[in-house]
């Protein structure tokens, strides 16, 4: 078992809501996962416990084969969390430089300051006096502070412009390969598709999918062919099909559900449908997302 | 070690760097301070004694006052802008961070103490027998634990707009009703009754007994400690009932 964080059957619930349901994932040295989910989806509970803020109600969490309150996973840790305002009254680099110590082996500033983009301006700065985004830029460099071997991230480009956002997933790369292992939340789906090379889908608590963006897709995407045609022609027996899920029918148009549009479309030319208007839907895994998360009030296509 | 130091130094500017501590605990009790000596008469019978008197009030006044406010205000504020939690997830051990802000504190109140003296000394020319100088520090610096406790309890609230407002109304009372801007001979038979038994008069009174050559009278020092194990009781009390939830 080399597995950098271990979460096994984990159930969080509060009074009465149960906001982790029965989740368990592992992570290995050098993956780079995405906790991906709509707002309410547990994202920030799963966290907590991981980051043991949050004692789980049921299963457990161990990091480096340990609690997570381990002084020594702490240690080899770093950790981003949502909307912190640091220590007020602290010049940027004194807080930074504050929390170095707290580590075995620290980063130097200089390094710090140039994986974040810091300024040397914003270092000699007070905390409360920093923009929105020089926030975020400090809290990572507080994050990367002591080297850490475990990243993790709660909504980490929450709030940042694009210039920033890049460098600092351009730095999120640069660990990686450093063999750094990094776990970040994020309800930007493009953000989870970019960045990361596994996607953990979260949905009401549960873990609804897990694996690479790709094979997300396949799962959970689904691909459709739509056309208009007379409407006398049937598409019922279309359904035998092993590559078609379903088949509707609303108003003019023909929704034909299936995991190959390339067949599909071979087959509406060879039966001689006269179908026109053809559109190919290759459903993005944004897709996915909003049919997953819409699936609960009900809309279907 | 390097660790403890680092935390501390960086809590003492952060408290340093807070105007309202500069304002309510240095520039407040010193410009009370000169009123009450220089410009307005207290047609005490005594002077020299009025002086050195007042002195000690405004001396505890002040770390009365930041014992309560910096503290409080901190631990709410830190705890809303969630700084403790982040705190939580590094390796600085909590044991540390509490020891740390503890002594930074302390580094504080004898910071405010001798500049208050100095003030003292600068504008009236008080001058007592080096061992009444720190007698009275001391006195005033370890007495200063029941107001910390209540600084504890105020760190519990919620919000920092409530605990500001409770403190400061807190303070002005107990500042008032202790005997600290005016002697409690002067209040009526009511508030002097009630005056006698709040933490403020005790810590002033300790200091008012060593410049007249005697010690702190023992029920100050029974009154001191009660209040310090009834708040931190407290305290603890409403910090485990938090924490249920």
């Amino acid at each position: 078992m080399s597995d950098m964080l271990c979460v096994q059957d984990v159930t969080k619930r509060f009074k009465d809501k149960t906001a982790v349901d029965q989740v368990s994932f592992s992570v290995q040295k050098g993956e780079i996962a995405a906790i991906l989910g709509p707002n309410g989806a547990g994202k920030s509970t799963i966290i907590s416990m991981i980051l043991g803020l949050l004692q789980p109600t049921a299963g457990t969490v161990q990091i480096f084969q340990q609690p997570p309150q381990n002084r020594k996973v702490r240690e080899k840790t770093g950790v981003m969390l949502q909307d912190v305002n640091l220590m007020p009254g602290t010049k940027a680099r004194e807080l930074l430089n504050l929390v170095r110590h707290y580590y075995p082996a620290p980063l130097s500033m200089k390094t710090l300051s140039d994986l974040t983009g810091l300024s040397s301006k914003d270092l000699q700065t007070r905390t409360e006096k920093l923009s929105g985004g020089q926030k975020r830029r400090l809290g990572f460099a507080l994050a990367l502070s002591g080297d850490p071997e475990l990243l993790i991230l709660d909504e980490p480009s929450a709030g940042i412009d694009v210039t920033s956002r890049k460098r600092f997933w351009e730095t999120i790369g640069y660990m990686a390969e450093q063999g750094k292992t990094v776990m970040f939340s994020t309800h930007y789906l493009q953000e989870a598709e970019e960045a990361a090379e596994r996607i953990l889908l979260f949905h009401h608590g549960k873990l609804a999918a897990d694996g690479p963006p790709e094979a997300i897709k396949k799962r959970v995407v689904k691909q459709a062919v739509t056309f208009r045609v007379r409407a006398d022609v049937s598409f019922s027996h279309w359904e035998g099909f092993s590559f078609i899920q379903s088949v509707r029918r609303r108003q003019d148009r023909i929704y034909i559900e299936t995991s190959d549009t390339d067949r599909t479309l071979e087959l509406l030319f060879e039966e001689e449908t006269g179908a026109y208007d053809i559109q190919v839907e290759n459903g993005k895994l944004e897709a996915a997302f909003e049919q997953l998360t819409s699936a609960e009030r009900g809309a279907v296509l | 070690m390097i660790m403890v130091r680092l935390q501390c130094k960086a809590e003492i500017l952060k408290i340093l760097r807070n105007p309202y501590f500069v304002f309510w605990s240095l520039v407040m009790p010193i410009v009370f301070y000169f009123i009450f000596t220089r410009i307005v008469n207290a047609n005490a019978p005594d002077e020299k004694l009025w002086q050195a008197h007042y002195l000690m009030s405004m001396t505890t006044f002040s770390v009365m006052g930041s014992a309560m406010m910096t503290l409080g205000l901190r631990m709410v504020q830190e705890r809303t802008q969630g700084w403790s939690t982040f705190m939580k997830v590094t390796p600085l051990p909590d044991s540390i961070y509490f020891l740390a802000q503890m002594t930074a504190q302390t580094m504080i109140h004898l910071f405010s103490i001798i500049v208050i003296f100095i003030a003292g000394m600068l504008i009236n020319g008080v001058s007592l027998a080096p061992q009444e100088w720190i007698m009275c520090g001391f006195w005033i610096l370890l007495g200063s634990a029941p107001f910390l406790a209540i600084g504890t309890l105020v760190g519990a609230m919620q919000k920092v707009e409530t605990a500001a407002g409770v403190t400061n109304i807190l303070y002005l009372l107990l500042a008032l009703a202790g005997g600290l801007w005016m002697p409690l001979e002067m209040l009526p038979d009511m508030m002097q009754a009630v005056g006698k038994w709040l933490p403020s008069y005790s810590l002033g009174n300790g200091a008012w007994e060593i410049i007249r050559g005697n010690f702190p009278e023992g029920k100050n020092v029974v009154i001191l400690l009660t209040y310090f194990v009834l708040f931190m009781l407290l305290s603890k009390y409403v910090r485990r009932k938090q924490e249920a939830v």
